[in-house]
């Protein structure tokens, strides 16, 4: 038996589970030992960056350059969010029930997303917008980075296991987005969720010439635009009932 | 202003006290920029993710929670910022193919002569321009676990990313650096 060369990194790191094991193997066997100082031979010639000093002076003159640039500071959350209503509180669960729903997507029952006759519109719909607007920027890094992906052999698995921690989210949103009746979210929701599938269930590696056919049919660039002008006006909705602080 | 006393400083800033934020900048402008620097592998750009990061910082102060320490929110601002900012950079670098590449990009499958790979300064190149190979992301992972000294659970948290992901990202960015520097690995 041999360690694979991503046991070795995590072993380096000193992340390996049986650390002791990984010890005795590299002992005795030379292939390993050979693999093994070859990993570290590499990580050491990449010991450090040789960072420019900034002196003592350097904060000062940060704060020189922006000073005259510092933005509105937006309000804390609940000064945006706070109602001393019952829909605040549920809004709250609406919230609770997301933050569940993502990291425990296999965990019933699914978010409570319809909203009921004593929910407010606005603080459930405002909750909804928040959580889709995260999710989509996140969306929009892995198609990135999945898009940008290069090399003489093209290994999109980092980015496979990203957009597998996105698919169950993505469908609990797209769900909620169609019980609320709202198509156009539902339907970027939709196309978005096709696409991640389409990256996890890929190939891994592919040749460059693969790699553009897969490319091609994801037809990213538009997908892209899509997230992005949805994310804006997410955010857009978000930020219109609340003036924002000026405190400066 | 010195910082002596954090949590009252950070109250003042978050009330929009704009004396209370020089503080805080001038207290963490230069472990921002070492970081910034080792995410970008240039000045410029690590000057712009400095202050780019603390303008962000800045306007989401309020969201910014009182009994979190504010180095460890800002690290992860200043992280955040230098994925987009070295993201951006590539896709410029990509509709700019044709332009003369410059020192830092320069390609790596040069094959240099012996002596010049004898000097550390030309390892040095390699080596930048190795580091330049990895995507956004791969440099954002691998800078966090090998120079910031990072779990991958920290990683994680700090990419938004799921464990594995960042876990994969590190994983690509030591075989892209093995292969981009075969032959060169120290004690050859």
């Amino acid at each position: 038996m041999h360690y694979s060369e991503d046991e070795l990194i995590l072993y380096h790191y000193g992340e390996a589970r049986r650390r002791e094991r990984i010890d005795e193997h590299l002992n005795t066997c030379d292939a390993c030992a050979a693999a093994y100082r070859e990993i570290a031979g590499t990580l050491a010639l990449v010991a450090d960056v040789d960072v420019p000093e900034r002196d003592d002076r350097y904060g000062l003159e940060v704060w020189q350059r922006i000073r005259h640039d510092l933005p509105v500071q937006e309000p804390p959350w609940w000064m945006a969010w706070y109602r001393p209503t019952l829909a605040s509180g549920l809004a709250l669960f609406i919230t609770a029930a997301f933050v569940a729903g993502r990291y425990w997507p296999d965990g019933a029952p699914a978010a409570p997303v319809t909203q009921s006759d004593t929910t407010s519109p606005d603080a459930g719909a405002r909750v909804l917008s928040l959580a889709i607007g995260d999710h989509l920027d996140e969306s929009e890094r892995v198609l990135l980075d999945f898009v940008n992906a290069s090399g003489d052999r093209v290994d999109v698995s980092g980015q496979q296991a990203w957009a597998a921690d996105l698919v169950d989210a993505n469908r609990l949103y797209r769900d909620a987005a169609e019980r609320a009746g709202d198509d156009t979210i539902a339907g970027v929701l939709d196309e978005l969720e096709r696409n991640l599938l389409e990256i996890v269930h890929g190939p891994s590696t592919m040749t460059p010439a693969e790699f553009e056919t897969v490319r091609a049919r994801l037809d990213a660039a538009a997908l892209l635009f899509k997230v992005r002008v949805l994310s804006g006006e997410l955010r857009e909705r978000d930020l219109a009932p609340t003036e924002p602080r000026k405190t400066t | 202003m010195t910082v002596t006393d954090i949590p009252a400083v950070l109250a003042r800033a978050r009330r929009g006290d704009d004396e209370a934020f020089r503080a805080l900048v001038e207290q963490h402008s230069r472990s921002a920029f070492r970081l910034a620097y080792r995410m970008a592998g240039n000045e410029p750009d690590a000057e712009d993710i400095v202050q780019e990061s603390l303008l962000r910082a800045y306007r989401h102060l309020g969201q910014f929670e009182a009994r979190a320490n504010f180095g460890t929110w800002l690290y992860r601002i200043v992280v955040n910022c230098a994925v987009e900012h070295v993201r951006t950079r590539e896709s410029r670098k990509k509709r700019a193919r044709m332009e003369p590449i410059d020192e830092f990009t320069m390609p790596v499958s040069e094959s240099p002569g012996p002596h010049r790979l004898a000097e550390s300064r030309d390892i040095g190149r390699r080596v930048a321009a190795a580091l330049d190979s990895l995507s956004p992301l791969e440099r954002a992972a691998f800078t966090l676990r090998h120079y910031e000294g990072r779990t991958t659970d920290e990683i994680a948290r700090t990419l938004r990313l799921g464990t594995s992901a960042a876990k994969h990202a590190v994983f690509r960015a030591v075989k892209k650096l093995r292969a981009e520097l075969k032959g060169l690995e120290a004690g050859d």
